[in-house]
Protein backbone atom coordinates (compact mmCIF):
# COMPACT_ATOMS: atom_id res chain seq x y z
CA UNK A 1 0.00 0.00 0.00
CA UNK A 2 1.25 3.27 -1.51
CA UNK A 3 0.82 6.06 1.17
CA UNK A 4 1.17 9.41 0.99
CA UNK A 5 3.45 11.38 3.27
CA UNK A 6 1.41 14.13 5.32
CA UNK A 7 1.27 17.56 4.88
CA UNK A 8 4.26 19.70 4.64
CA UNK A 9 6.23 16.27 5.31
CA UNK A 10 6.54 15.46 1.58
CA UNK A 11 10.48 16.67 1.24
CA UNK A 12 12.79 19.14 2.80
CA UNK A 13 11.31 22.36 1.11
CA UNK A 14 14.22 25.15 0.87
CA UNK A 15 12.10 28.00 -0.09
CA UNK A 16 10.49 30.77 2.20
CA UNK A 17 7.36 30.19 0.77
CA UNK A 18 7.01 26.24 1.90
CA UNK A 19 8.70 26.85 5.64
CA UNK A 20 5.52 29.98 6.01
CA UNK A 21 3.32 27.35 4.58
CA UNK A 22 5.15 24.98 7.28
CA UNK A 23 4.38 28.04 10.02
CA UNK A 24 0.47 28.55 9.06
CA UNK A 25 0.19 24.89 8.92
CA UNK A 26 1.57 24.91 13.01
CA UNK A 27 -0.36 27.75 14.13
CA UNK A 28 -3.43 26.99 12.58
CA UNK A 29 -4.55 24.03 14.68
CA UNK A 30 -4.37 26.34 17.62
CA UNK A 31 -6.41 28.98 15.76
CA UNK A 32 -8.88 26.71 15.31
CA UNK A 33 -9.03 24.89 18.60
CA UNK A 34 -9.48 28.67 19.81
CA UNK A 35 -12.32 29.31 17.74
CA UNK A 36 -14.07 26.33 18.48
CA UNK A 37 -14.11 27.13 22.53
CA UNK A 38 -15.56 30.61 22.08
CA UNK A 39 -18.21 29.70 19.72
CA UNK A 40 -20.92 28.57 22.31
CA UNK A 41 -20.68 32.68 23.22
CA UNK A 42 -22.35 33.54 19.96
CA UNK A 43 -25.80 32.64 19.74
CA UNK A 44 -25.94 29.49 17.67
CA UNK A 45 -28.32 27.57 18.59
CA UNK A 46 -29.17 24.03 19.75
CA UNK A 47 -29.04 22.98 16.46
CA UNK A 48 -25.42 23.47 15.38
CA UNK A 49 -24.11 22.60 18.67
CA UNK A 50 -25.86 19.46 18.27
CA UNK A 51 -23.97 18.86 15.02
CA UNK A 52 -20.37 20.33 16.19
CA UNK A 53 -20.46 17.94 19.04
CA UNK A 54 -21.66 14.86 17.37
CA UNK A 55 -18.47 16.33 14.85
CA UNK A 56 -16.31 16.11 17.26
CA UNK A 57 -17.14 12.69 18.73
CA UNK A 58 -16.55 11.08 14.82
CA UNK A 59 -13.40 13.47 14.46
CA UNK A 60 -12.22 11.38 17.67
CA UNK A 61 -12.91 8.11 16.62
CA UNK A 62 -11.90 8.44 12.86
CA UNK A 63 -8.49 9.30 14.50
CA UNK A 64 -8.36 6.61 16.36
CA UNK A 65 -8.87 3.93 13.71
CA UNK A 66 -6.31 6.24 11.81
CA UNK A 67 -3.80 5.29 14.58
CA UNK A 68 -4.15 1.17 13.70
CA UNK A 69 -5.43 1.12 10.59
CA UNK A 70 -3.56 4.37 8.76
CA UNK A 71 -0.60 4.42 10.38
CA UNK A 72 -0.24 0.47 11.19
CA UNK A 73 -1.80 -0.86 7.96
CA UNK A 74 -4.09 -3.15 10.29
CA UNK A 75 -7.76 -2.58 8.66
CA UNK A 76 -10.22 -3.27 11.59
CA UNK A 77 -14.42 -3.33 10.94
CA UNK A 78 -14.45 -3.87 14.89
CA UNK A 79 -14.22 -0.38 16.57
CA UNK A 80 -18.08 -0.14 17.22
CA UNK A 81 -16.99 -2.65 19.82
CA UNK A 82 -15.04 0.05 21.78
CA UNK A 83 -17.13 2.76 20.80
CA UNK A 84 -20.35 1.16 22.18
CA UNK A 85 -18.40 -0.60 24.85
CA UNK A 86 -17.38 3.10 26.02
CA UNK A 87 -20.99 4.08 25.91
CA UNK A 88 -22.66 0.88 27.75
CA UNK A 89 -19.73 1.37 30.92
CA UNK A 90 -20.40 4.95 31.04
CA UNK A 91 -24.08 4.98 30.93
CA UNK A 92 -24.03 2.21 33.77
CA UNK A 93 -21.44 4.29 35.48
CA UNK A 94 -23.19 6.97 35.76
CA UNK A 95 -26.47 5.61 37.06
CA UNK A 96 -24.22 4.42 39.64
CA UNK A 97 -23.35 7.72 40.80
CA UNK A 98 -19.68 7.81 39.09
CA UNK A 99 -19.20 11.74 37.91
CA UNK A 100 -19.14 12.76 34.33
CA UNK A 101 -15.20 12.45 34.33
CA UNK A 102 -14.12 9.36 35.88
CA UNK A 103 -16.81 7.74 34.08
CA UNK A 104 -14.75 8.27 30.73
CA UNK A 105 -11.80 7.12 32.06
CA UNK A 106 -13.58 3.71 32.95
CA UNK A 107 -15.28 3.70 29.70
CA UNK A 108 -11.50 3.52 27.73
CA UNK A 109 -10.43 1.18 30.60
CA UNK A 110 -13.16 -1.15 29.63
CA UNK A 111 -12.48 0.02 25.86
CA UNK A 112 -8.74 -0.87 26.50
CA UNK A 113 -9.31 -4.09 27.98
CA UNK A 114 -11.79 -5.72 24.86
CA UNK A 115 -8.93 -4.32 22.84
CA UNK A 116 -6.69 -6.72 24.18
CA UNK A 117 -8.98 -9.50 24.62
CA UNK A 118 -9.95 -8.97 20.73
CA UNK A 119 -6.31 -8.38 19.78
CA UNK A 120 -4.39 -11.06 21.41
CA UNK A 121 -5.74 -13.78 19.09
CA UNK A 122 -6.50 -11.87 16.17
CA UNK A 123 -3.55 -10.22 15.34
CA UNK A 124 -1.81 -13.28 14.77
CA UNK A 125 -3.42 -13.18 11.66
CA UNK A 126 -2.59 -10.89 8.51
CA UNK A 127 -3.89 -8.85 5.90
CA UNK A 128 -7.68 -9.55 4.90
CA UNK A 129 -7.78 -12.23 7.89
CA UNK A 130 -7.14 -9.93 10.32
CA UNK A 131 -9.98 -7.59 8.75
CA UNK A 132 -12.78 -10.84 8.91
CA UNK A 133 -12.13 -11.46 12.28
CA UNK A 134 -12.72 -8.12 13.48
CA UNK A 135 -16.20 -8.76 12.09
CA UNK A 136 -16.66 -11.47 13.59
CA UNK A 137 -16.16 -10.30 16.74
CA UNK A 138 -18.20 -7.24 16.39
CA UNK A 139 -20.87 -8.85 15.56
CA UNK A 140 -20.64 -11.33 18.46
CA UNK A 141 -20.48 -8.65 20.97
CA UNK A 142 -23.82 -6.87 19.29
CA UNK A 143 -25.33 -10.21 19.64
CA UNK A 144 -24.56 -10.69 23.07
CA UNK A 145 -25.42 -6.81 24.01
CA UNK A 146 -29.18 -7.48 22.12
CA UNK A 147 -29.69 -10.12 24.69
CA UNK A 148 -28.09 -9.13 27.66
CA UNK A 149 -30.84 -8.22 30.34
CA UNK A 150 -29.09 -6.10 33.03
CA UNK A 151 -28.65 -3.62 30.22
CA UNK A 152 -32.53 -3.61 28.94
CA UNK A 153 -31.36 -5.77 25.66
CA UNK A 154 -32.48 -4.62 22.35
CA UNK A 155 -34.81 -2.21 23.68
CA UNK A 156 -31.60 -0.34 25.11
CA UNK A 157 -30.59 1.69 28.24
CA UNK A 158 -31.21 4.96 29.54
CA UNK A 159 -29.03 7.11 31.94
CA UNK A 160 -30.99 9.07 34.69
CA UNK A 161 -30.49 12.46 34.33
CA UNK A 162 -30.15 14.14 38.03
CA UNK A 163 -29.13 17.50 37.43
CA UNK A 164 -30.29 20.11 34.51
CA UNK A 165 -28.95 19.41 30.91
CA UNK A 166 -26.01 21.58 29.60
CA UNK A 167 -25.56 21.59 26.11
CA UNK A 168 -22.28 23.37 25.87
CA UNK A 169 -20.99 21.23 28.99
CA UNK A 170 -20.54 18.23 26.54
CA UNK A 171 -20.00 20.63 23.39
CA UNK A 172 -16.60 20.94 25.42
CA UNK A 173 -16.23 18.06 26.67
CA UNK A 174 -15.89 16.43 23.03
CA UNK A 175 -14.31 19.55 21.75
CA UNK A 176 -11.56 18.92 24.69
CA UNK A 177 -11.33 14.71 23.72
CA UNK A 178 -10.61 15.73 19.61
CA UNK A 179 -8.07 18.37 20.66
CA UNK A 180 -6.54 15.09 22.71
CA UNK A 181 -6.57 13.19 19.91
CA UNK A 182 -5.08 15.08 17.69
CA UNK A 183 -2.30 15.86 19.63
CA UNK A 184 -2.06 11.95 20.31
CA UNK A 185 -1.77 11.12 16.97
CA UNK A 186 0.41 14.37 15.79
CA UNK A 187 2.92 12.51 18.99
CA UNK A 188 2.75 8.87 17.72
CA UNK A 189 3.65 10.02 14.04
CA UNK A 190 6.63 11.70 14.94
CA UNK A 191 7.24 9.31 17.55
CA UNK A 192 9.49 6.20 17.77
CA UNK A 193 6.77 3.89 18.13
CA UNK A 194 4.62 5.71 15.31
CA UNK A 195 7.96 4.92 13.11
CA UNK A 196 7.56 1.25 14.11
CA UNK A 197 3.89 1.34 13.18
CA UNK A 198 4.60 2.31 9.92
CA UNK A 199 7.62 0.16 8.65
CA UNK A 200 4.92 -2.66 10.00
CA UNK A 201 2.43 -1.40 7.67
CA UNK A 202 5.01 -1.20 4.43
CA UNK A 203 6.91 -4.83 5.73
CA UNK A 204 6.09 -6.29 8.96
CA UNK A 205 8.61 -9.06 8.15
CA UNK A 206 11.34 -6.32 7.14
CA UNK A 207 10.66 -4.41 10.21
CA UNK A 208 11.04 -7.42 12.70
CA UNK A 209 13.78 -8.18 11.10
CA UNK A 210 15.46 -4.91 12.32
CA UNK A 211 14.34 -5.39 15.52
CA UNK A 212 10.56 -4.18 16.08
CA UNK A 213 8.51 -6.40 18.10
CA UNK A 214 5.07 -6.24 15.59
CA UNK A 215 2.51 -8.27 17.77
CA UNK A 216 3.81 -5.84 20.92
CA UNK A 217 3.79 -2.51 18.93
CA UNK A 218 0.03 -3.62 16.82
CA UNK A 219 -1.48 -4.73 20.28
CA UNK A 220 -0.40 -1.30 21.87
CA UNK A 221 -1.92 0.62 19.00
CA UNK A 222 -5.10 -1.20 19.18
CA UNK A 223 -5.22 -0.07 22.61
CA UNK A 224 -4.73 3.30 22.29
CA UNK A 225 -7.31 3.64 19.33
CA UNK A 226 -9.47 2.20 21.97
CA UNK A 227 -9.00 3.89 24.34
CA UNK A 228 -10.10 7.05 22.74
CA UNK A 229 -12.75 5.74 21.11
CA UNK A 230 -14.24 4.07 24.06
CA UNK A 231 -14.13 7.69 25.46
CA UNK A 232 -15.50 8.68 22.69
CA UNK A 233 -18.29 6.21 23.10
CA UNK A 234 -19.14 7.57 26.55
CA UNK A 235 -19.00 11.64 25.72
CA UNK A 236 -21.60 10.32 22.99
CA UNK A 237 -23.58 8.37 25.72
CA UNK A 238 -23.50 11.42 27.94
CA UNK A 239 -24.98 13.70 25.69
CA UNK A 240 -27.67 11.09 24.38
CA UNK A 241 -28.84 9.60 27.73
CA UNK A 242 -30.27 6.96 26.29
CA UNK A 243 -27.90 4.44 23.42
CA UNK A 244 -29.04 0.89 22.41
CA UNK A 245 -27.25 -2.04 20.31
CA UNK A 246 -28.45 -1.57 16.92
CA UNK A 247 -27.36 2.46 17.54
CA UNK A 248 -23.63 2.38 18.97
CA UNK A 249 -23.03 -1.38 17.97
CA UNK A 250 -23.96 -2.15 14.91
CA UNK A 251 -21.69 -2.90 11.65
CA UNK A 252 -22.74 0.07 10.15
CA UNK A 253 -21.00 2.23 12.87
CA UNK A 254 -17.81 -0.28 12.11
CA UNK A 255 -17.92 0.71 8.64
CA UNK A 256 -18.41 4.21 9.00
CA UNK A 257 -15.45 4.50 11.52
CA UNK A 258 -13.32 3.28 8.86
CA UNK A 259 -14.64 5.22 6.04
CA UNK A 260 -13.96 8.51 7.83
CA UNK A 261 -10.11 8.38 8.14
CA UNK A 262 -10.33 7.24 4.20
CA UNK A 263 -12.05 9.73 2.88
CA UNK A 264 -10.19 12.18 4.58
CA UNK A 265 -6.60 10.62 3.88
CA UNK A 266 -5.12 7.34 5.20
CA UNK A 267 -1.91 7.20 7.34
CA UNK A 268 -1.44 11.42 7.63
CA UNK A 269 -1.94 13.15 11.02
CA UNK A 270 -5.00 15.58 9.43
CA UNK A 271 -7.02 13.13 6.72
CA UNK A 272 -8.77 11.56 9.81
CA UNK A 273 -10.24 15.06 10.97
CA UNK A 274 -11.10 15.78 7.62
CA UNK A 275 -12.56 12.86 7.29
CA UNK A 276 -14.42 13.00 10.54
CA UNK A 277 -15.82 16.48 9.77
CA UNK A 278 -17.24 15.66 6.31
CA UNK A 279 -18.77 12.60 7.93
CA UNK A 280 -19.84 14.41 10.73
CA UNK A 281 -21.06 17.12 8.94
CA UNK A 282 -22.52 15.42 5.55
CA UNK A 283 -23.53 12.39 7.22
CA UNK A 284 -25.44 14.35 9.55
CA UNK A 285 -27.81 16.44 6.61
CA UNK A 286 -27.85 13.23 4.44
CA UNK A 287 -29.58 11.70 6.83
CA UNK A 288 -31.83 14.18 7.38
CA UNK A 289 -32.28 14.95 3.54
CA UNK A 290 -32.15 11.40 2.36
CA UNK A 291 -33.36 8.85 4.88
CA UNK A 292 -33.20 6.36 2.38
CA UNK A 293 -30.31 7.08 0.69
CA UNK A 294 -27.67 8.21 3.03
CA UNK A 295 -25.94 5.30 2.53
CA UNK A 296 -25.57 5.37 -0.95
CA UNK A 297 -25.00 8.49 -1.42
CA UNK A 298 -21.89 7.82 0.85
CA UNK A 299 -20.94 4.78 -0.60
CA UNK A 300 -20.62 6.26 -4.31
CA UNK A 301 -18.51 8.99 -2.76
CA UNK A 302 -16.35 6.32 -1.21
CA UNK A 303 -15.98 4.42 -4.41
CA UNK A 304 -15.10 7.67 -6.12
CA UNK A 305 -12.06 8.81 -3.82
CA UNK A 306 -10.74 4.98 -4.04
CA UNK A 307 -11.26 5.17 -7.86
CA UNK A 308 -9.34 8.93 -8.16
CA UNK A 309 -7.87 9.62 -4.85
CA UNK A 310 -6.36 7.21 -2.43
CA UNK A 311 -4.74 9.48 -0.49
CA UNK A 312 -8.07 11.23 0.23
CA UNK A 313 -8.87 14.76 0.93
CA UNK A 314 -5.10 15.06 1.94
CA UNK A 315 -3.68 13.71 -1.18
CA UNK A 316 -6.03 15.74 -2.98
CA UNK A 317 -4.81 19.28 -1.49
CA UNK A 318 -1.41 17.48 -1.46
CA UNK A 319 -1.38 17.04 -5.06
CA UNK A 320 -2.63 20.89 -5.65
CA UNK A 321 -0.28 22.65 -3.59
CA UNK A 322 2.61 20.99 -5.30
CA UNK A 323 0.89 21.57 -8.88
CA UNK A 324 0.62 25.40 -7.99
CA UNK A 325 4.32 25.64 -6.41
CA UNK A 326 5.42 23.88 -9.43
CA UNK A 327 3.70 26.37 -11.85
CA UNK A 328 4.63 29.22 -9.96
CA UNK A 329 8.54 28.17 -10.49
CA UNK A 330 8.11 27.54 -13.61
CA UNK A 331 6.52 30.81 -14.79
CA UNK A 332 9.14 32.27 -12.32
CA UNK A 333 12.18 31.01 -14.21
CA UNK A 334 10.87 32.70 -17.57
CA UNK A 335 10.09 36.63 -16.86
CA UNK B 1 38.68 -18.11 19.89
CA UNK B 2 35.72 -18.24 20.99
CA UNK B 3 33.16 -18.51 17.61
CA UNK B 4 30.65 -15.83 17.44
CA UNK B 5 28.41 -18.01 16.16
CA UNK B 6 27.39 -22.00 16.09
CA UNK B 7 25.15 -23.63 13.40
CA UNK B 8 24.53 -26.83 14.65
CA UNK B 9 22.69 -30.07 13.00
CA UNK B 10 20.36 -27.79 11.29
CA UNK B 11 17.69 -29.42 9.53
CA UNK B 12 14.81 -27.57 7.74
CA UNK B 13 11.81 -29.95 5.99
CA UNK B 14 9.15 -27.85 3.75
CA UNK B 15 6.24 -29.91 4.22
CA UNK B 16 8.30 -33.75 4.02
CA UNK B 17 10.35 -31.66 1.20
CA UNK B 18 14.23 -31.16 3.15
CA UNK B 19 15.89 -28.30 2.49
CA UNK B 20 18.70 -28.37 5.04
CA UNK B 21 20.44 -31.43 6.15
CA UNK B 22 22.11 -31.62 9.13
CA UNK B 23 24.05 -28.62 8.30
CA UNK B 24 27.08 -27.73 11.14
CA UNK B 25 29.55 -24.90 10.96
CA UNK B 26 31.23 -22.56 13.46
CA UNK B 27 31.61 -18.63 12.61
CA UNK B 28 34.91 -17.32 13.85
CA UNK B 29 34.39 -13.66 14.62
CA UNK B 30 36.04 -10.66 12.87
CA UNK B 31 35.97 -11.99 9.30
CA UNK B 32 34.07 -12.15 6.08
CA UNK B 33 32.86 -15.97 5.57
CA UNK B 34 31.50 -16.75 2.21
CA UNK B 35 28.05 -18.93 2.05
CA UNK B 36 27.86 -20.51 -1.22
CA UNK B 37 26.22 -22.93 -3.80
CA UNK B 38 24.32 -23.44 -6.76
CA UNK B 39 20.77 -22.44 -7.11
CA UNK B 40 18.57 -24.18 -4.82
CA UNK B 41 20.88 -25.54 -2.57
CA UNK B 42 19.35 -23.98 0.72
CA UNK B 43 21.53 -20.76 0.85
CA UNK B 44 18.68 -18.33 1.53
CA UNK B 45 17.02 -20.86 3.87
CA UNK B 46 19.79 -21.44 6.22
CA UNK B 47 20.29 -17.73 6.49
CA UNK B 48 16.90 -17.27 7.14
CA UNK B 49 16.93 -19.52 10.06
CA UNK B 50 19.63 -17.82 11.17
CA UNK B 51 18.18 -14.79 10.98
CA UNK B 52 14.89 -15.94 13.07
CA UNK B 53 13.05 -15.09 9.63
CA UNK B 54 12.21 -19.14 9.35
CA UNK B 55 12.37 -22.21 12.04
CA UNK B 56 14.40 -25.06 11.72
CA UNK B 57 12.59 -28.37 12.14
CA UNK B 58 15.96 -29.86 14.36
CA UNK B 59 18.87 -28.28 15.32
CA UNK B 60 20.56 -25.44 16.95
CA UNK B 61 21.65 -21.81 16.51
CA UNK B 62 24.21 -20.57 19.18
CA UNK B 63 25.16 -16.95 18.58
CA UNK B 64 27.65 -15.60 21.31
CA UNK B 65 26.88 -18.63 23.98
CA UNK B 66 23.52 -17.53 23.42
CA UNK B 67 20.87 -20.26 22.04
CA UNK B 68 18.44 -18.17 19.93
CA UNK B 69 17.31 -21.29 18.18
CA UNK B 70 13.41 -20.61 17.68
CA UNK B 71 13.80 -16.78 18.51
CA UNK B 72 11.25 -14.67 16.89
CA UNK B 73 13.46 -12.37 14.27
CA UNK B 74 13.27 -8.84 15.97
CA UNK B 75 14.50 -10.60 19.11
CA UNK B 76 17.96 -12.23 16.97
CA UNK B 77 18.02 -8.45 15.61
CA UNK B 78 18.04 -7.19 19.09
CA UNK B 79 20.79 -9.78 20.11
CA UNK B 80 23.40 -8.73 17.16
CA UNK B 81 22.50 -10.28 14.21
CA UNK B 82 20.74 -8.75 11.32
CA UNK B 83 19.99 -9.92 7.88
CA UNK B 84 19.49 -7.81 4.26
CA UNK B 85 17.36 -9.65 2.11
CA UNK B 86 18.55 -10.01 -1.68
CA UNK B 87 15.63 -8.66 -3.56
CA UNK B 88 15.95 -5.05 -1.27
CA UNK B 89 12.45 -4.39 1.19
CA UNK B 90 12.70 -0.72 1.87
CA UNK B 91 9.77 0.79 3.99
CA UNK B 92 8.59 2.82 0.42
CA UNK B 93 6.16 5.25 2.46
CA UNK B 94 9.11 6.12 4.51
CA UNK B 95 12.16 8.62 3.93
CA UNK B 96 15.58 6.96 3.33
CA UNK B 97 16.96 8.70 6.84
CA UNK B 98 13.35 7.18 8.28
CA UNK B 99 14.05 3.74 7.19
CA UNK B 100 17.55 3.93 8.81
CA UNK B 101 15.82 5.46 11.81
CA UNK B 102 13.74 1.73 12.15
CA UNK B 103 17.19 0.25 12.52
CA UNK B 104 18.43 2.67 15.11
CA UNK B 105 15.98 2.88 17.49
CA UNK B 106 14.64 -1.10 17.37
CA UNK B 107 18.05 -2.73 16.73
CA UNK B 108 20.78 -3.73 19.19
CA UNK B 109 22.22 -0.26 19.49
CA UNK B 110 18.62 1.56 20.03
CA UNK B 111 20.08 2.62 23.43
CA UNK B 112 23.07 4.40 22.39
CA UNK B 113 22.89 8.28 21.87
CA UNK B 114 23.19 10.71 19.22
CA UNK B 115 20.94 8.54 17.12
CA UNK B 116 20.76 10.92 14.29
CA UNK B 117 24.92 11.34 14.46
CA UNK B 118 24.47 7.66 13.83
CA UNK B 119 22.08 7.85 11.00
CA UNK B 120 24.38 10.35 9.00
CA UNK B 121 27.19 8.12 9.89
CA UNK B 122 25.59 4.67 8.21
CA UNK B 123 24.35 6.31 5.26
CA UNK B 124 27.74 8.35 4.68
CA UNK B 125 29.51 4.78 5.00
CA UNK B 126 26.98 3.22 2.44
CA UNK B 127 26.97 6.56 0.15
CA UNK B 128 23.54 7.46 0.12
CA UNK B 129 24.03 10.55 2.28
CA UNK B 130 22.93 12.70 -0.30
CA UNK B 131 19.45 10.94 -0.57
CA UNK B 132 19.02 11.26 2.90
CA UNK B 133 15.45 12.95 2.49
CA UNK B 134 14.30 11.23 -0.41
CA UNK B 135 11.29 9.07 -0.08
CA UNK B 136 12.62 5.20 -0.56
CA UNK B 137 10.17 4.28 -2.78
CA UNK B 138 11.94 6.64 -5.33
CA UNK B 139 15.83 5.24 -5.10
CA UNK B 140 17.52 3.11 -8.13
CA UNK B 141 17.63 -0.50 -7.47
CA UNK B 142 21.58 -0.03 -6.56
CA UNK B 143 20.41 2.73 -4.09
CA UNK B 144 17.95 0.19 -2.71
CA UNK B 145 20.55 -2.33 -2.07
CA UNK B 146 22.47 0.50 -0.55
CA UNK B 147 19.63 1.37 1.83
CA UNK B 148 18.66 -2.42 2.74
CA UNK B 149 22.55 -2.00 4.07
CA UNK B 150 21.97 0.71 5.68
CA UNK B 151 19.02 -0.01 7.31
CA UNK B 152 21.03 -3.04 8.81
CA UNK B 153 24.00 -1.44 9.42
CA UNK B 154 21.87 0.90 11.41
CA UNK B 155 20.73 -1.86 14.44
CA UNK B 156 24.53 -1.97 15.10
CA UNK B 157 25.13 -5.76 14.56
CA UNK B 158 28.04 -7.91 15.77
CA UNK B 159 26.99 -10.43 12.59
CA UNK B 160 26.00 -9.13 9.61
CA UNK B 161 24.16 -11.61 7.41
CA UNK B 162 24.18 -10.36 3.62
CA UNK B 163 22.14 -12.21 0.83
CA UNK B 164 23.26 -11.39 -2.65
CA UNK B 165 23.79 -7.90 -2.08
CA UNK B 166 25.61 -7.63 -5.71
CA UNK B 167 22.60 -9.49 -7.50
CA UNK B 168 20.77 -7.14 -10.25
CA UNK B 169 24.25 -4.44 -9.57
CA UNK B 170 26.23 -3.69 -12.65
CA UNK B 171 30.17 -4.17 -12.23
CA UNK B 172 31.11 -0.91 -11.14
CA UNK B 173 28.53 -0.93 -8.69
CA UNK B 174 29.20 -4.41 -7.37
CA UNK B 175 32.92 -3.33 -6.80
CA UNK B 176 31.91 -0.68 -4.88
CA UNK B 177 29.57 -2.73 -2.56
CA UNK B 178 32.31 -5.16 -2.01
CA UNK B 179 34.64 -2.59 -0.82
CA UNK B 180 31.90 -1.64 1.40
CA UNK B 181 31.53 -5.12 2.78
CA UNK B 182 35.81 -5.20 3.33
CA UNK B 183 35.26 -1.50 5.17
CA UNK B 184 32.79 -2.79 7.45
CA UNK B 185 34.36 -5.92 8.33
CA UNK B 186 37.20 -3.66 9.31
CA UNK B 187 34.95 -1.79 11.48
CA UNK B 188 34.49 -4.89 13.45
CA UNK B 189 31.50 -6.40 12.21
CA UNK B 190 31.75 -10.60 11.15
CA UNK B 191 29.81 -10.91 7.74
CA UNK B 192 28.02 -14.05 6.73
CA UNK B 193 27.61 -13.58 3.00
CA UNK B 194 25.43 -15.54 0.49
CA UNK B 195 25.89 -15.28 -2.93
CA UNK B 196 25.63 -16.94 -6.04
CA UNK B 197 28.45 -15.01 -7.94
CA UNK B 198 31.58 -16.82 -7.24
CA UNK B 199 33.64 -14.25 -8.54
CA UNK B 200 32.71 -11.58 -5.93
CA UNK B 201 32.54 -14.11 -3.32
CA UNK B 202 36.15 -15.42 -3.81
CA UNK B 203 37.10 -12.10 -3.74
CA UNK B 204 36.32 -11.05 -0.51
CA UNK B 205 35.55 -14.30 1.94
CA UNK B 206 38.86 -15.30 4.62
CA UNK B 207 36.86 -18.27 4.08
CA UNK B 208 34.19 -20.39 2.17
CA UNK B 209 31.20 -22.69 3.43
CA UNK B 210 29.78 -24.43 0.87
CA UNK B 211 26.67 -26.17 0.05
CA UNK B 212 24.51 -28.68 -2.29
CA UNK B 213 21.44 -30.01 -1.88
CA UNK B 214 20.58 -28.92 1.53
CA UNK B 215 24.07 -30.26 3.12
CA UNK B 216 27.72 -29.04 2.93
CA UNK B 217 29.73 -29.93 1.55
CA UNK B 218 33.18 -28.46 2.02
CA UNK B 219 34.64 -25.61 3.93
CA UNK B 220 38.19 -23.80 3.58
CA UNK B 221 40.23 -21.02 2.34
CA UNK B 222 38.65 -19.56 -1.48
CA UNK B 223 41.85 -20.43 -2.78
CA UNK B 224 40.97 -24.49 -1.52
CA UNK B 225 37.52 -23.91 -2.54
CA UNK B 226 38.33 -23.38 -6.16
CA UNK B 227 40.42 -26.57 -6.45
CA UNK B 228 37.92 -28.63 -4.35
CA UNK B 229 37.03 -31.43 -7.15
CA UNK B 230 33.56 -31.95 -5.01
CA UNK B 231 32.83 -28.17 -5.41
CA UNK B 232 33.75 -27.79 -9.13
CA UNK B 233 32.01 -30.74 -9.84
CA UNK B 234 28.80 -28.65 -7.87
CA UNK B 235 28.54 -26.13 -9.74
CA UNK B 236 29.76 -26.90 -13.29
CA UNK B 237 29.26 -30.84 -13.30
CA UNK B 238 31.41 -33.45 -14.84
CA UNK B 239 31.61 -31.77 -18.36
CA UNK B 240 34.29 -29.42 -16.35
CA UNK B 241 36.45 -32.58 -17.31
CA UNK B 242 36.41 -32.17 -20.66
Amino acid sequence: MESTAPLGMTEPGNSAASSRLRFALTVAPFLLLALLAVLPLFDLGPNTIRLLFVTFVWVTVSIAWNILGGFGGQVSFGFAVFYGLGAYATALAINRGVNAFFSLVLAGGVAVLASLLVGVPTFRLKGPHFAIATIGVSEAVRVVMTNLSITGGASGYRIIETGTFHQVKHYFAALALAAVAVAVSAFVRRSRFGLALIAIREDEEAASDLGVDPFRTKLLAHALAALLTGAAGGVYAQYAAYIHPQGVFSFNVGVAILLMPIIGGIGTVWGPVIGGVVYGLIHEELIASFPQLHLLIYGSLLILIVLFEPGGVVGLLDKSYRALTRTRRVSGSHP
Amino acid sequence: MAPILRVDRVTKYFAGLAALKEVSFELQPGGICGLIGPNGSGKTTLLSIIAGSLQPTSGAVVFQGRDLTGAKSFRVAQAGIVRTHQIPRPFRALSVLENVAVGISFGRGQRSASKTRDAGRVLELVGIAHLAHAPAARLSVGDQKRLELARALATQPSLLLCDEVCSGLTVSETTSVLRLLREIQKAGTTILYVEHNLKAIMSVSHHVIVINYGQKLAEGTPEAMQNDASVIEAYIGRTAEN
